[in-house]
């Protein structure tokens, strides 16, 4: 009697993980056409980043798990080191006592992961929208510039195609409009720019002197 | 027996009737692919509400690509992730003039020559089912299984490809196909799909039309060859 009800509980859970979207999310990225910065960079994957996991929790909605860890650590370290000339992973934010190795630092977190899928919406696509928050240290440790990047990504729905591959093919357009903003926003962002500026200017003057 | 598989098999590859038209304008009548010259085929992502789907995109290739020596097409695909990230939904150029922004960057520029690129050609649109009504239920008991009622619904295709002249910096023109095609679905015990190929037929008329644009030539040979 005990065997039947727990096989019937087992497979009451069976059943309700089988209505459960369960997704990691796999792809690979080009590397970016873009000029390299002559300068170093450590980057700071903390563990909610290198293992984020999004989480369905409304009960008005179908229910997804999205592993998007693994995915954004590929694109982080596929345009980082055409963006910058030497790129290196780091275990802590460089301080006075422990500066870095490195000319700068980048702490990237997400903040916010929002999707939608055709049967909430009258289009036959799905969407991804993924806020970051990107933070660069100088190798002391002073904040230079702290910035959000937006990424979004569609992808029609095709027939024969999952679920989930649809929606791993949303994540990745995304990630690559990630890398896009990446790659061609970096370098423009107001505080980036004056800090290159300054800091090549200051290394011709020593050179210059030197 | 076979006559029954006979007409099962007649059933099932039977089509239901797709419409399409065709409009061209041409803004330059001296076009003419030459050999060695290359053309990619490319969608647009930018709008919110759809998406240009990327198997018309690979249909649309093929077809420019097939029967003939003289067009050659590079895939989106290789394209897109060869120029990344400049060909992306949000940085790829809108206007052909738009195309100096980008070429002022000596390794986009060389990237792209290194393709053997003439011709660049952008489709926009989508197929939506714009309505569909009826419906089928199927049972299954000790006695077998089977289904009966019928279904129905329409398809329409609206896109519209422009071509750039990647030497020469200019807009050639544009082709637009609107397509249009209703799907029928009877089920007596079995379902039998009469289905409106009406995406599949865009991409082949608006093919043939975009290699007749870039390869005149090509209809002035065939008309010669069959009037002899």
């Amino acid at each position: 009697m005990m065997t039947i009800k727990r096989t019937v509980v087992l497979l009451l859970l069976a059943g309700l993980w089988g209505c459960t979207n369960n997704l990691t999310v796999v792809g690979d990225f080009p590397p970016p056409l873009i000029h390299t910065l002559p300068k170093s960079i450590g980057v700071l994957y903390d563990d909610d980043f290198r293992n984020y996991i999004y989480t369905e929790k409304s009960e008005d909605r179908s229910k997804w798990i999205i592993n998007n860890g693994n995915a954004q650590v590929t694109l982080f370290n596929r345009v980082l080191p055409v963006l910058f000339n030497h790129v290196e992973e780091v275990g802590q934010i460089p301080s006075l006592d422990a500066p870095a190795g490195t000319d700068l630092v980048l702490h990237p977190k997400v903040i916010e992961f929002q999707y939608s899928v055709p049967r909430e919406t009258r289009f036959k696509v799905y969407e991804v929208w993924i806020k970051y928050n990107l933070s660069l240290y100088d190798n002391q440790g002073e904040l230079i510039a702290d910035w959000i990047v937006t990424a979004y990504g569609k992808t029609p729905t095709a027939f024969m195609q999952s679920n989930e591959e649809a929606m791993n093919a949303a994540v990745l357009v995304a990630l690559r409009d990630l890398g896009a903003n990446l790659s061609l926003g970096t370098p423009r962002v107001p505080e980036i720019k004056a800090w290159l500026q300054n800091h090549s200017a200051s290394a011709q003057q020593a050179s210059l002197e030197g | 027996m076979s006559e029954r598989l006979l007409i099962l098999l007649a059933l099932i590859t039977l089509q239901a009737c797709t419409s399409v038209t065709i409009d061209e304008y041409k803004a330059s009548p001296s076009v003419q692919i030459e050999q060695g010259e290359r053309v990619v085929v490319l969608g647009r992502r930018h709008s919110a509400n759809y998406e240009t789907e990327p198997d018309l995109i690979t249909c649309i290739a093929e077809v420019l690509g097939k029967d003939n020596d003289l067009i050659q097409v590079v895939s989106e695909r290789e394209f897109v992730d060869a120029l990344y990230p400049w060909f992306e939904p949000r940085t790829a150029p809108m206007r052909v003039r738009d195309m100096n922004r980008i070429l002022t960057r000596a390794e986009v520029a060389e990237r792209i020559n290194g393709y053997d690129i003439r011709y660049i050609v952008w489709v926009d649109g989508n197929t939506e089912t714009t309505s569909s009504s009826g419906s089928i239920g199927c049972s299954i008991g000790a006695g077998g299984a089977g289904c009966f009622g019928f279904g129905t619904w329409d398809k329409e295709s609206d896109y519209e490809a422009s071509i750039w002249d990647y030497q020469e910096l200019e807009s050639l023109g544009q082709i637009s196909a609107d397509a249009a095609g209703t799907s029928y679905m009877p089920a007596i015990v079995v379902p039998i799909p009469l289905i409106a190929r009406v995406q599949k037929n865009a991409c082949e008329a608006m093919g043939a039309q975009i290699k007749t644009f870039l390869n005149p030539q090509d209809i002035v040979i065939k008309q010669a060859g069959g009037s002899k």
